[in-house]
């Protein structure tokens, strides 16, 4: 490769001799088939409860402009549909995927191998059992309406005793760490698999045992809510933003300073924002002054990520042509810059005034949980998945088809609802319109989210099918004899099956 | 409302001390000194600086990418 950059840093390393460099391979394939069972379990698991996340989402938009839709059938109303959509996307598929992110980069960011693989399958079963069991009684028996923590509180103490289960495997990859140095995803991770199992029992706790009740539960649940978001899904995406732009691009992010004022920032401020979500509420008037203002200074840990991440892209635009990964993720970044200085503004009681209560608070989360956070995770699927497994990819044109997919119904999706929802605060601000024309007026604004939101699960039936090509070739590759070569492409290693390798 | 200030103040006195614990660590640990070098510690030999590691499946870098006329590095 004649191209090293003119900005190497004088850390960077001279020209490798060939031992060191068989040294280097070998220690990442070792790694990376150490995480191979774990972490495959939990991207494939997440990726079915995406698909199911995504059935119920269609239903549950459909229902929105054509309510007859499925009506006379209880369990598939909209109540109890869109619910299940919401838990299953964000306790399935988005929570599943976040922890075989978060394991995969703390081995590779330790450069230690994954151990306690039996508790770590145990975790899994766990989750995915008690997602099952929660989606089962959101669709056939009873929930209690305390949005993002509707499932039964015994499905709730399943999730956070397996949640135990990660943060040991966690503080192992940690404490056998080869290398001084943290990198700065490592606190973002760190931040996640130590705050949300402390989040999400006290919030249990409160909530479903009666000790919060009235406005303190409606701030308990907001409180919960907004740092499940702040803590646990953005750290992971952003964990995954900071390692793979550098890394697939070869170089290193532009500031790294930066990056770890970044993260402290968001550590400080993010906790207390989750008032915003009750402006206008019976609340006292200070918590929810409080919650602005702390959206607010969550512009600093916002700009200095979009500096870094742009600055570090910047004269790189034309690789996203070549690496699936950089799409995604690029994509995800510039979403996340986005949909934080969109909330930021709508945390401001002016704009919040004519946003809460409409569809546009509906394409903000959206543009977060999927532009944001499922856009990354996507991209981090295509980097891990090929190493785990030890095989490229099936189908550059599945690929494709899976990036345009996302990327144009997620476009679809967050204009449509974002200016329909806008409008729609307006008039429901005016006594004058009628609110059934409301309703007329929407129609159109509904549809073009129930066409958004098919081509996204295009996109994710191509993730599927791309992902079980790639586990049944593998499979049978590990029938035959082991392999352990460089792959002309020399982007990936080829580990043996079971982490085995010899060091030859 | 006690037992919600009790919660909201509770947890960011925890968490924030949290974080200035952790903060106080790494601090102490050399880790906010050097902070280049960290920065670079994703790299190594075999995936140095200035080399792309991902590609489209067959698609790679003796193609049209790193040795290509828009190579940046
Ligand atoms: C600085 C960053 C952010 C701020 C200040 C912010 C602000 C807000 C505000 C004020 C609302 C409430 C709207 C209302 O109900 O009237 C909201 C809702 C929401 N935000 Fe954000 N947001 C930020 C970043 C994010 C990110 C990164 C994500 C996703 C990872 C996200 C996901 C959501 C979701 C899912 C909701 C809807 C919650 C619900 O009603 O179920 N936000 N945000
Ligand atoms: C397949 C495409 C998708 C479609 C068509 C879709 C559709 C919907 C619908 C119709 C709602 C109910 C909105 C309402 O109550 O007014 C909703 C809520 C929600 N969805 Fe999705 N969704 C999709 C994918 C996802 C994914 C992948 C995620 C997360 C990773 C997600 C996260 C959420 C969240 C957090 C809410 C609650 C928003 C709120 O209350 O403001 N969605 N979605």
């Amino acid at each position: 490769m004649a191209d090293r950059t003119s900005e190497t840093p004088p850390s960077a390393t001279p020209k490798p001799d060939p031992d060191a460099l068989r040294g280097d391979v070998v220690r990442r394939a070792r790694i990376d088939a150490s995480c191979r069972g774990p972490v495959m379990f939990f991207v494939l698991t997440a990726v079915a409860w995406l698909l199911i996340g995504s059935l119920l989402a269609i239903m549950a938009s459909v229902k929105m402009h054509t309510p007859e839709f499925l009506s006379d059938l209880e369990p598939l109303t909209f109540g109890r549909v869109r619910t299940a959509h919401l838990n299953t996307v964000i306790y399935g598929w988005s929570s599943l995927v976040g922890i075989g992110v978060l394991l995969w980069l703390q081995a590779r960011l330790s450069r230690s191998t994954l151990r306690f693989h039996k508790l770590l399958y145990a975790v899994g079963i766990l989750w995915n059992l008690a997602i099952a069991a929660g989606t089962w009684a959101l669709l056939f028996s009873h929930f209690d309406s305390v949005e993002w923590l509707e499932f039964p509180v015994w499905t709730a103490a399943l999730l956070g005793v397996g949640f135990v289960g990660v943060m040991v495997v966690s503080l192992d990859l940690f404490r056998r760490r080869s290398k001084h140095h943290i990198f700065v995803s490592q606190w973002y991770l760190f931040g996640a698999v130590f705050w949300f199992p402390i989040l999400y029992v006290l919030a249990n706790l409160m909530i479903h045992l009666g000790m919060a009740t009235g406005v303190a539960m409606a701030t308990a649940n907001w409180w919960f809510a907004h740092n499940v978001l702040g803590i646990w899904f953005t750290p992971i995406g952003l964990a995954a933003a900071y390692y793979f732009i550098p890394k697939v691009l070869g170089r290193p992010i532009h500031s790294y300073y930066l990056s770890l004022l970044g993260f402290w920032t968001l550590a400080l401020f993010y906790n207390w924002a989750g008032t915003h979500h009750l402006i206008g509420g019976p609340l006292p008037v200070w918590l929810t002054t409080v919650g602005t203002v702390a959206s607010m200074m969550m512009f600093i840990p916002v700009i200095t990520v979009a500096i870094n991440h742009h600055m570090t892209m910047v004269g790189h635009f034309e690789k996203l042509r070549y690496s699936p990964t950089l799409r995604f993720i690029v994509f995800g970044a510039m979403s996340y810059t986005l949909v934080s200085a969109q909330g930021s503004l709508m945390a401001l009681r002016r704009v919040n005034e004519t946003t809460h209560f409409t569809h546009y608070t509906v394409a903000h989360a959206h543009l977060g949980m999927y532009a944001f956070f499922t856009m990354a995770m996507f991209g981090a699927i295509y980097y891990m998945v090929p190493r785990l497994l030890g095989r490229e990819w099936p189908s550059a044109t599945l690929i494709r088809i899976h990036f345009w997919t996302t990327a144009v119904g997620i476009f679809i999706y967050f204009t449509g609802l974002s200016w329909g929802g806008w409008r729609q605060g307006e008039m429901l601000n005016h006594d004058t319109v009628d609110f059934l024309a409301i309703v007329d007026y929407l129609i159109p604004y509904l549809w073009s989210r129930s066409l958004g939101g098919t081509l996204m699960t295009i996109g994710h039936v191509t993730l599927a099918i791309l992902l079980w090509k790639m586990w049944r070739g593998a499979e049978e590759e590990a029938q035959g004899p082991a392999v352990f070569k460089e792959e002309p492409a020399k982007t990936k290693i080829l580990p043996t099956s079971d982490g085995e390798e010899e060091d030859s | 409302m006690n037992i919600i200030y009790i919660l909201i103040w509770g947890t960011w006195i925890i968490f924030g001390i949290s974080v200035v614990w952790a903060l106080s660590w790494a601090v102490g640990q050399g880790h906010m000194s050097n902070v280049e070098e960290a920065g670079c510690s994703i790299f190594d030999e075999e995936e140095p600086i200035g080399e792309m590691t991902d590609f489209f499946p067959g698609e790679g870098p003796d193609g049209a990418v790193n040795g290509g006329e828009d190579a940046h590095g």
